[in-house]
């Protein structure tokens, strides 16, 4: 199991186990971690699965796409030209046992 | 048998809703079910109707239980077999083949200065038209169609053909009634398509361009997929954009504070769009079928349940929207389903907000002083599967 943390800006987190090769933003959907909407189901097509990585995991992320680099610029929240994701384009244990990321405060 | 089926309850049945009324107003009657019951059995509709935004959710995010490959699908009939009735993998090729075409990047490049061109015509058109005339037939419709026309490449077809194209194979999808001179007129746009497709795309091949099927050339996809995504997108990318357009010139006519807020920030159009489309979703429902048995949000369905998806229910539903039934620009942000979610997310949601919010909105109400209804001639507002303005005369000031 690889370990995903959404820290929510209230200081709530939720930790999270889940499947090698499950998305960041399908965790949070399907475990109900309030912030992360993923309407477009991770197509890279609506930008509401924003989220903020810590830096200390941004090593061992995969390049951003064409298509993510697209929708990082349609975020409703700032984006931070480092530390800004799509949680659609994260696979939880792929080059990463764990990860922390932090939850915008807006996706719409 | 699992817990969940146990305590789960049978499905009740609404006999009491009739297509004449959810045609004239659904959300009475939305409002009544949601209340009863997440998912009812409509005879009227021959259709389970899931109504509550949280069964909605959880139909959009489960493919495997909620297929969209309906069987004896009127729309397969109609427009063939697209990516909206297909689900993964084979959903998914279909849905690569469109490329970068409706996405952000394309719409900045390419489409905001074709949107541009299309709304000064239709607006002179409109305007010739005089006050008194009708903003969705004489702008908003052809505004639509011609955008949609040269998105997808059509070269060789008018935005007039577009309009019957899309009215005649939707009339089709919706053909319940098995009524033999609708389905005479879907058939003939359904060969039209086809040949205008053959026509163009050797065209295309040499002239290539940003557009749909010119993309299509250069795609590794059968034509009969070609053909049937085509028709699919004729159908789904005309009548939404005009139908959210007048829903969102009809609510800001119709709510003289929320005009005045707007006209004093122009920035809150985006928003506009977004209260437009939860208010009154342009396609309020779409079709799903389960693969098994199953329990939704409490209810037992059955294997094989003909479902159909309320998002225009979903919309107003009060356990996540307050005060739903009112058009409300300041309300909390909040996700509405009028895109639907998942893996059929409206593919051209990015097109209809650049089209509607970015450039039509923002213009009308600056080259139109003092738009308003007409108080001579009701706006009508109708449908229930697709709703919008059916009329919406408007007068204006001379500038
Ligand atoms: C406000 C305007 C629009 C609304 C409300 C809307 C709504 C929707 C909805 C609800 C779906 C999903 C239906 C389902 O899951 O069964 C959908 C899918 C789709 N829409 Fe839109 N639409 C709009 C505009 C457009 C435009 C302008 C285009 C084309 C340029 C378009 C192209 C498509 C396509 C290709 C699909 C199928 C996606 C797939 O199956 O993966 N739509 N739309
Ligand atoms: S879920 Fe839509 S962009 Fe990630």
């Amino acid at each position: 199991m690889a370990k995903v943390s959404f820290h929510h800006n209230d200081g709530n987190v939720d930790v999270l186990d889940v499947d090698p090769g499950t998305s960041l933003m399908r965790a949070a959907v399907t475990n109900g971690v309030a912030g992360i909407v993923g309407e477009c189901g991770g197509q890279a097509m609506c930008a509401t699965c924003h989220v903020y990585v810590r830096p200390e995991y941004l090593d061992g992320l995969p390049e951003i796409s064409e298509d993510e680099e697209e929708m990082l610029e349609c975020t409703a929240d700032p984006r931070d030209e480092d530390r800004s994701r799509l949680g659609c384009q994260i696979k939880a244990g792929e080059g990463l046992d764990e990860i922390e990321v932090d939850v915008p405060a807006s996706q719409i | 048998m699992t817990a969940e089926a146990i305590a789960a309850r049978p499905v009740p049945t609404a006999d009491w809703v009739t297509i004449e009324d959810l045609y004239r107003n659904p959300f009475p009657i939305y409002r009544k079910m949601r209340s009863e019951a997440p998912v009812h059995w409509v005879p009227a509709v021959n259709r389970y109707m899931v109504t509550s935004y949280q069964a909605c959710h959880t139909v959009e995010n489960n493919q495997e239980i909620f297929s969209a490959d309906e069987t004896n699908s009127l729309m397969k009939r109609a427009m063939g077999h697209s990516m909206l009735r297909k689900d993964d993998p084979e959903h998914d090729v279909d849905r690569k083949s469109y490329g970068s075409v409706l996405r952000p990047k394309a719409i900045k490049e390419h489409w905001n200065a074709i949107f541009q061109a299309n709304h000064e015509t239709y607006l002179a058109r409109l305007k010739s038209a005089g006050p008194g005339a009708d903003l969705i037939w004489e702008y908003a419709a052809p505004y639509a169609a011609e955008n949609l026309r040269l998105v997808m490449g059509f070269h060789n077809a008018t935005q007039e053909d577009m309009q019957r194209w899309s009215q005649t194979m939707i009339n089709g999808t919706g053909n319940y009634a098995d009524n033999p001179d609708v389905w005479a007129a879907s058939e003939k746009s359904y060969n039209e398509v086809d040949d205008a497709i053959d026509e163009i795309l050797p065209y295309l091949r040499k002239n290539p361009d940003s557009s749909l099927l010119s993309g299509m050339t250069s795609m590794p996809i059968p034509l009969e997929a070609i053909r049937a995504n085509m028709k699919m997108t004729i159908g789904g990318g005309l009548n939404e954009p005009r139908d959210v357009l007048g829903v969102a010139v009809w609510a800001l006519l119709s709510h003289p504070d929320q005009l005045a807020q707007v006209l004093a920030d122009p920035a809150l159009y985006p928003t506009v769009f977004e209260e437009s489309v939860r208010w009154v979703a342009p396609i309020g429902m779409y079709p799903r079928e389960t693969t098994r048995d199953t329990v939704l949000e409490g209810v037992q369905l059955p294997k094989g349940a003909r479902l159909g998806v309320v998002v225009g229910a979903a919309n107003r539903d009060p356990e996540v929207f307050e005060d739903p039934e009112s058009f409300n620009i300041n309300r909390p942000k909040k996700p509405h389903l009028a895109f639907g979610g998942g893996n059929h997310y409206c593919a051209g949601a990015w097109v209809a907000k650049a089209s509607v919010s970015g450039i039509a909105l923002p213009q009308l109400f600056a080259e139109l002083p003092n738009l308003r209804l007409d108080p001579e001639r009701p706006a009508v507002d109708a449908g229930w599967v697709f709703r919008g303005m059916t009329a919406l005369p408007v007068r204006w000031d001379a500038k």
